[in-house]
């Protein structure tokens, strides 16, 4: 019993390494790295055309830096690694080997993740020499400036995108062409930034005016629950601004994203258990 | 043969290229001067889309209209070109924008305050301004003390100006001459020395090289005016009358020389012992459209 555990766990992490070097080849992960790092090496001209807000300014250039390398890391090579695996048929080698299709799921999902983990521990360490070269400039704009919030931020960016690869995740298992999950992903994304502007928006006084029909508000009511609110992430502008957040926030929006992440990942398994492969 | 030929024409069609590109751009870069020059380009997307749009980018796209904002200001200041209404307009609604994806931009809110109170007297415009930073930047006293001094120096109403002087003063950080300030506004009434401390330590804290200059500018007329007007003072004590003209200053030993102002107006007395530049701080050189 415990040595199939074993076996289980180790198919698991080679199913794992797998798709970390799978990822690690594409070359849109050169593109995305190279890109957010010239928008970081940008910030070091654009702050002197401040006045004050130094800090702030760099702050917004790196995590934004960071943000757009994650989405174009999850809208490029974690939807070439998911659903090109099956537009190409190449996961009939995967799945010729001894995994079960829940494993061949969590194992990508994973995999995936491993690399965006790495991608950020790298983008954030360039970004940190970026603000500490700044700093060292302008010290005195950098009176309020907080480490520790930045790297909330930063976090916050990671619980992000271990959502939206889930959504990837999901997508890529339902639909038969990587192209439908990447306009299912983006447009999953956007909904999920924007949802609770809209509302908000809705339910303000304003819209009270215009009253909205019942079954608008009931398909307003669903979507809120079904889609991803996607901005509970966004901690950047309060980072910029070292306004502390709180630990009970971080450790909210780490459930939210785990538990929405986890029931994708679900059911993911269960209907790619269902799919008929051809 | 062929492969000779090609290899020697592609270097000769490429140097013609590249000379027709910079003949090229040159030409570009003044038509679209004249183009910038003849439409204003006084518009920013209303924050209910911009706010939308951006997704989690706001911060970023805060800075980005701010630059843009900053830019297309500052070159109307270096080229010394009078600014109209519709330019308060365009500060008060692209920072109002900018202040709705980052209610915590103070780079943004200075801006438009000393714009708008100084370049355009629209001291309402500012103020609303600020009351919205106010509402956000809590423990900031540069909000409240800028409010207090729009109140008192250009509003010239005391009674706010030391309300939101004390305000500013019991906030963390802010400085201590601060702390009093309101309570002596009073004296300082309908003098210069307020806005000479104001101007001096938000010039401390100015890092944008153009601000400042424009900064420094204002700061030397208005040591110039504050210079003069204690000379009238000294001599209306010493004769018991105003002088005549700024001149008599110079001819009676008040001071060795008048000083020009920058913004290239002239100093006149005022019946009332003030004294004033005909330019009223504002650069009157050109027209802009």
């Amino acid at each position: 019993m415990l040595s199939g555990e074993n076996n289980m766990y180790r198919k698991m992490i080679s199913l794992i390494i797998l798709s970390f070097k799978e990822g690690v080849r594409d070359r849109a992960l050169i593109g995305a790295g190279l890109f957010s790092l010239m928008m970081m090496g940008s910030a070091l001209v654009v702050v002197s055309m401040f006045m004050r807000d130094l800090d702030k300014v760099s702050v917004d250039i790196n995590l934004s830096a960071i943000a757009f390398a994650g989405l174009l890391l999850t809208f490029f090579v974690s939807i070439n690694l998911m659903a090109k695996d099956i537009d190409k048929h190449t996961i009939y080698c995967v799945l010729s080997k001894p995994f079960s299709r829940s494993q061949y799921i969590w194992g990508k999902y994973l995999g995936i993740m491993l690399l965006i983990f790495m991608a950020f521990c790298i983008l954030t360490i360039c970004s940190s020499i970026t603000i500490l070269f700044i700093k060292s400039q302008y010290e005195f704009y950098f009176k309020s400036f907080s480490w520790i919030e930045f790297y909330k931020a930063v976090y916050a960016q990671l619980l992000l995108l271990f959502l939206l690869n889930a959504v990837v995740v999901f997508f890529s298992t339902i639909t038969t062409s990587s192209f439908i999950t990447l306009l299912f992903s983006i447009s999953t994304y956007l909904a999920g930034q924007t949802i609770e502007e809209v509302v908000v928006f809705l339910k303000s006084k304003n819209a009270m005016d215009m009253p909205l029909s019942e079954s608008i508000n009931a398909i307003i009511d669903i979507a809120q629950y079904i889609l991803p609110n996607l901005s509970v992430f966004d901690l950047k502008v309060q980072s910029a601004h070292a306004i502390t957040i709180s630990y009970n926030y971080l450790f909210a929006i780490t459930s939210y994203s785990l538990i929405y992440s986890v029931i994708l990942l679900l059911s993911a398994s269960l209907i790619f258990n269902r799919r008929e492969l051809k | 043969m062929k492969k000779v030929f090609h290899y020697n024409i592609i270097p000769f069609f490429l140097i013609l290229s590249l000379g027709g590109y910079f003949l090229i751009q040159q030409n570009l870069t003044v038509k679209r001067e004249n183009y910038l020059n003849q439409s204003y380009m006084g518009y920013t997307l209303p924050s209910k889309i911009s706010g939308l749009a951006a997704l989690e980018f706001k911060g970023i796209l805060s800075d980005f209209l701010f630059l843009k904002v900053s830019t297309f200001l500052g070159d109307k200041f270096i080229k010394r070109e009078m600014l109209a209404d519709k330019h308060a307009d365009y500060i008060y609604n692209s920072v109002d924008v900018i202040t709705d994806l980052d209610p915590w931009f103070w780079d943004a809110y200075l801006f438009a305050d000393l714009l708008l109170t100084w370049d355009f007297k629209k001291i309402d415009m500012a103020n609303k301004l600020l009351f919205k930073a106010r509402e956000y930047r809590t423990n900031d006293f540069k909000v409240p003390y800028h409010i207090g001094f729009n109140y008192f120096y250009f509003l010239k109403d005391n009674m706010n100006g030391a309300k939101y002087m004390m305000e500013a003063a019991s906030l963390p950080g802010s400085p201590t001459w601060l702390n009093g300030l309101g309570t002596r506004l009073s004296v300082y009434q309908n003098q210069y020395k307020p806005a000479i401390m104001f101007l001096s330590e938000t010039l401390k804290k100015t890092h944008n090289p153009a601000l400042a200059k424009q900064m420094e500018i204002r700061l030397n007329t208005l040591i110039a005016l504050d210079k003069l007007e204690k000379a009238v003072q000294e001599y209306k004590k010493i004769f018991g009358f105003l002088p005549l003209k700024i001149t008599d200053l110079i001819d009676k030993g008040f001071v060795k020389t008048i000083p020009q102002d920058p913004y290239g107006g002239e100093f006149i007395i005022l019946k009332n012992g003030r004294v004033f530049t005909t330019s009223n701080m504002i650069h009157k050189q050109k027209k802009s459209n």
